[in-house]
């Protein structure tokens, strides 16, 4: 579904991906992990194509299309979905709006024909429920005044109803409490199948316990130093970045 | 001769004569300086003739169906010495003031009675091709009076510049609320001029929700004088410049005496070859300790030459004051946009979406539910792209 290439990025002068090569199949779960700074958030930013990051080589083959070649909203449209670390506050712009939108926008280059106010209202309300999310939250400005873990509840919520071929979560564990984590990781897990990708990049083994990974790869100073089975999880929380790096 | 030339001699009295000598303002009077005038100097202005309606209106600068309501005392008496002296002031400012001076031909003087409670809804009607009106309006508040004053201009199309001129004198008496929302939506061949002088004595407050996108060129002079304890002022603008337009606006809030409050937020959209200019100006004199007042100014920049003029203007002489101001100039935010795409909002839907919430801050501030719809309605049609707003606000909206 998903290979990276030698993929070289960076942000202005500063080189920050230097030779990724990664392949994700359909189904797969792969946690990408790693000290800060490591270069995790910017693979998760440059697959989802943020504009402040510059491909210097190496290449995205997506479901047989050069990502690279795609602009933002054309990466959505084919499936591809980020959970933002910093998910955005748009003042003025009302959640559910966002939503329905964005729904519709999917399912139209999907082929499906618009889900009118009362469909789309039953959808919503049922994946509310799942992440046990108040109602409430539709009516509010997007991410406006959330807390931290109720904007990654809403990120999970958008995944839930956008029901992406390929999601890429950006430390989605970060800032949340241990209720809010398992609410998160078991939406994350309900959304697990034969047909979709999760490259989940974190920097704790805590969401791991609840989504349990395929695989495991380590990213240190932008390149992956080493990759492995769930176990390898459970040994970098036992000897940390640097007692693996030593070895 | 053109402009107020030929008019002004025909009408052939002192103050004629004094506009007549003075000539229009030129870009070296510095509160003008970003008006375009040569469009109003190049056309030969003929007085407005009055339409016929049956709305209480302003049409060639006369006012007409003026309301009989239960509250309300009209007149047309004389001016009172305060009132007169605040007029003079403005007519002295410039050589427009003066032309405003000598070409009004009517002073409308409303009274809210004490204690009662009314709402006037006034239309301002298009003048006709190269022809202009001029008028003034005193409302008096008495004490404990509460006024929600709405006004609205027609938008049907004139072909050529057409122009229309009122100055407005408020004067509110102790305890007494005025809420006063202008939409301004007017043709674009319309040159408007507003002049709006506010007095808040104690107790009083003075609300204004002004939103402005017709017209080819609109200029508001807005003052607003918080003479007596525990008055307080409120602002919430919005003006959004298209095509080549130019919107203009001039507010001084005065915090004349201490204890007393203002809130001033401003927002300009500016797109096409648009230009605004928005000069707020908060005074907090030295005896007026206790005062607080909050501003905020906030421009979006949608092409590349579009322009705004913003100058905020903190004049504090006091030292017992609670203030806060902040200016922004920018174009959309590319971290929102990138969030909204990544969504998979097409790049038209998404910056629709945010110049409509750019937007949407200051007409949600609109106090009277069926004009904040109206004008909601109204921006979605302005915005490019509004219309999946429009559709999703059908929608969903409970």
């Amino acid at each position: 579904m998903l290979s990276i290439r030698n993929l070289h990025a960076r942000v202005g002068d500063k080189p920050i991906l230097k030779g990724i090569d990664l392949e994700v199949n359909a189904g797969e779960v792969h946690a990408i992990m790693g000290p800060n700074g490591s270069g995790k958030s910017t693979l998760s930013s440059v697959l989802a194509g943020r504009e402040d990051y510059e491909v210097t080589d190496g290449e995205v083959i997506y479901m047989g299309q050069n990502l690279l070649d795609l602009e933002p909203e054309e990466r959505a449209w084919a499936g591809v979905f980020m959970s933002f670390q910093y998910p955005v506050e748009i003042p003025g712009v009302k959640n559910i709006y966002l939503l329905k939108a964005a729904v519709n926008a999917i399912r139209e280059h999907r082929g499906l024909t618009e889900l009118k106010a009362a469909e789309f209202l039953k959808l919503v309300r049922e994946k509310l429920k799942v992440m046990q999310m108040d109602e409430a939250f539709l009516h509010r400005n997007v991410n406006e005044g959330f807390s931290g873990g109720e904007k990654k509840r809403n990120e999970i919520l958008q995944m839930q109803l956008l029901e992406p071929t390929l999601a890429l979560l950006d430390e989605t564990d970060s800032g949340l409490d241990v209720d809010a984590l398992r609410v998160v990781g078991e939406g994350i897990n309900r959304m697990r199948s034969p047909e979709r990708s999760v490259l989940l990049v974190t920097h704790y083994q805590r969401l791991l316990d609840i989504v349990k990974p395929d695989f495991v790869h380590v990213l240190t100073q932008g390149e992956i130093k080493l990759s492995g089975d769930y176990r390898l999880a459970e040994r970098l929380e036992r000897e940390g970045y640097e007692g693996i790096e030593a070895a | 001769m053109s402009g107020f030339s030929e008019w002004l001699t025909d009408v052939n009295d002192v103050q004629a004569s004094k506009a007549l000598a003075v000539g229009l303002p030129t870009k070296r009077v510095e509160s003008w300086k970003y008006v375009p005038t040569r469009g109003l100097a190049r056309t030969t202005w003929q007085p407005a003739v009055p339409q016929t309606t049956r709305q209480f209106a302003l049409t060639g600068g006369q006012f007409v169906n003026v309301p009989t309501d239960n509250g309300l005392t009209v007149s047309e008496n004389t001016l009172t010495g305060s009132e007169q002296e605040r007029l003079d002031g403005i007519s002295q400012a410039h050589g427009f003031g003066l032309t405003q001076a000598a070409l009004e031909d009517t002073h409308l003087i409303l009274t809210v009675q004490r204690a009662m409670s009314v709402v006037l809804n006034l239309s301002h009607l298009a003048n006709q091709a190269s022809s202009a009106g001029f008028a003034a309006l005193i409302i008096r508040a008495e004490a404990g009076a509460q006024l929600t004053l709405v006004e609205q201009f027609e938008s049907t199309n004139v072909e050529k510049a057409n122009l229309s001129s009122l100055r407005c004198l408020m004067t509110l008496e102790r305890d007494s609320l005025v809420t006063h929302i202008r939409f301004q939506a007017a043709n674009t061949s319309a040159h408007l001029f507003s002049n709006l002088n506010i007095e808040c004595c104690e107790n009083a407050s003075y609300r204004l929700q002004t939103v402005e996108f017709g017209s080819k060129l609109a200029r508001n002079d807005i003052y607003i004088a918080l003479s007596g304890r525990e008055a307080s002022a409120s602002v919430n603008g919005l003006a959004i410049t298209n095509g080549s337009q130019y919107h203009d606006t001039h507010l001084t809030i005065d915090h004349v005496v201490g204890d007393t409050t203002s809130e001033m937020t401003f927002r300009n959209m500016v797109d096409g070859k648009g230009e605004a200019t928005f000069n707020g100006r908060v005074l907090i004199r030295k005896d007026s300790q206790r005062s607080a007042t909050e501003q905020s100014i906030a421009n979006l920049l949608l092409s590349k030459n579009a322009r705004v003029n913003p100058k905020p203007e903190l004049e504090i002489y006091a030292d017992d004051v609670t203030a806060s101001h902040g200016c922004t100039v920018g174009s959309l935010s590319k971290t929102e946009l990138f969030y909204l795409k990544s969504r998979g909002l097409s790049e038209t839907d998404a910056r629709a979406f945010l110049q409509y919430a750019f937007a949407e801050a200051i007409v949600d501030e609109i106090e009277h539910p069926d004009i904040r719809k109206l004008v909601e309605t109204q921006l979605l049609g302005e915005l490019k792209h509004g219309e999946l707003i429009a559709e999703l606000k059908d929608s969903v909206d409970v």
